[in-house]
């Protein structure tokens, strides 16, 4: 690969980076819209229901900080597995910051594809 | 769980343990015991997904689950650093102490060339709001030697200078505010101290606002 392909590769790959990294608040949010949810099944959930992998390592400090926000609120549930779980679910503030977001973020997208319809004609 | 695989986890989790310093007692046990539970479901699911030879789910943890899992979570010396980080501002934040600000500006700074230069603006506020509480109360006690003295320097120029009241006072030298730099040493240092506060303040939560953690 040419030096200059091998850069913009990395320059698109660090800006996907970022913009995964900027949603991670809400997907986080978003996952716990329908209901309370441990860490392992909100990675889990993540996964499955969009295209963000993100490392555990990750979304636990951002849960505590969530949860120090007053977004989310945890309790603790013993399991069959025989180890408690930290459950985590949205609090009122949660909710209404998540539609705020989402609402946001649906506003941003659209204004995106007016923007990127001719990318897509022209290909 | 076998010993080893035990072993591997309750190692992991003492060096995060020892990293989080510094974090509340009881929300350093909380997140060990998160982060265990974790470790031991994601393992477990591991172990699920080899299963064994007639394809029933086996649930062991075994040392290559565990070990997946521990580098899921990445370094414990990481993983407590997102922690404490976030803590200290938060401490920050609810405290209002200008003690605990500077300590979470320390950390900031460490992370971010934002975060000296705030530091740095801060130190120098508490710097000098001290200084003018100082000298309006050492006034009291040194009446006639403390205060803001302007007075000629060896070239001749004039120089101004906050006095303490140790030592004579300066050669051909002017008390300027007398004893009126009790009240606005008084004044003028504490709202420094609070200015200071306040602008700190504004700065860290806009920091914890645009906090990115490192991995994902």
């Amino acid at each position: 690969m040419k030096r200059d392909d091998a850069r913009d590769l990395e320059t698109g790959d660090r800006w996907e980076v970022q913009l995964r990294k900027g949603c991670l608040e809400l997907a986080i949010l978003a996952a716990l819209w329908d209901g309370r949810l441990y860490g392992l099944e909100i990675l889990r959930r993540l996964e499955s229901d969009s295209d963000l992998i993100v490392s555990e390592g990750t979304v636990y400090p951002l849960l505590s900080r969530l949860k120090a926000l007053g977004l989310v609120q945890s309790e603790w549930v013993e399991s069959d597995a025989g180890h408690p779980r930290k459950y985590y679910a949205l609090t009122s503030a949660g909710r209404q910051r998540v539609r705020q977001m989402a609402g946001m973020w649906t506003r941003f997208s659209s204004s995106m594809s007016c923007l990127l319809a001719p990318l897509a004609k022209g290909k | 769980m076998s010993r080893d695989t035990q072993q591997r986890i309750e190692t992991y989790l003492s060096r995060l343990r020892q990293r989080l310093r510094g974090v509340n007692d009881q929300d350093a046990r909380e997140i060990v015991e998160e982060l265990r539970s974790h470790i031991m479901d994601k393992a477990a699911s591991s172990g699920k997904v080899a299963g064994d030879s007639a394809g029933e789910a086996s649930g062991e943890l075994t040392p290559a689950a565990v070990d997946a899992a521990l580098a899921g979570l990445g370094s414990p010396e990481e993983l407590a650093s997102q922690y404490i980080t976030d803590d200290l501002l938060a401490q920050a934040e609810v405290s209002r102490s200008p003690v605990r600000i500077l300590k979470s500006l320390f950390r900031w700074a460490s992370l971010s060339v934002a975060g000296f230069f705030v530091l740095l603006g801060s130190i120098g506020g508490y710097f000098f709001g001290a200084v003018f509480v100082l000298v309006a109360v050492a006034k009291l006690f040194h009446p006639r030697t403390a205060g803001l003295w302007v007075f000629p320097n060896a070239s001749g120029d004039l120089e101004m200078s906050f006095r303490l009241g140790f030592g004579s006072t300066p050669a051909g030298g002017r008390d300027v505010l007398g004893w009126w730099i009790v009240p606005i040493g008084w004044l003028a240092g504490w709202g420094l101290v609070m200015l200071t506060t306040y602008i700190a303040l504004w700065f860290v939560r806009q920091y914890r606002k645009s906090l990115v953690l490192p991995q994902g």
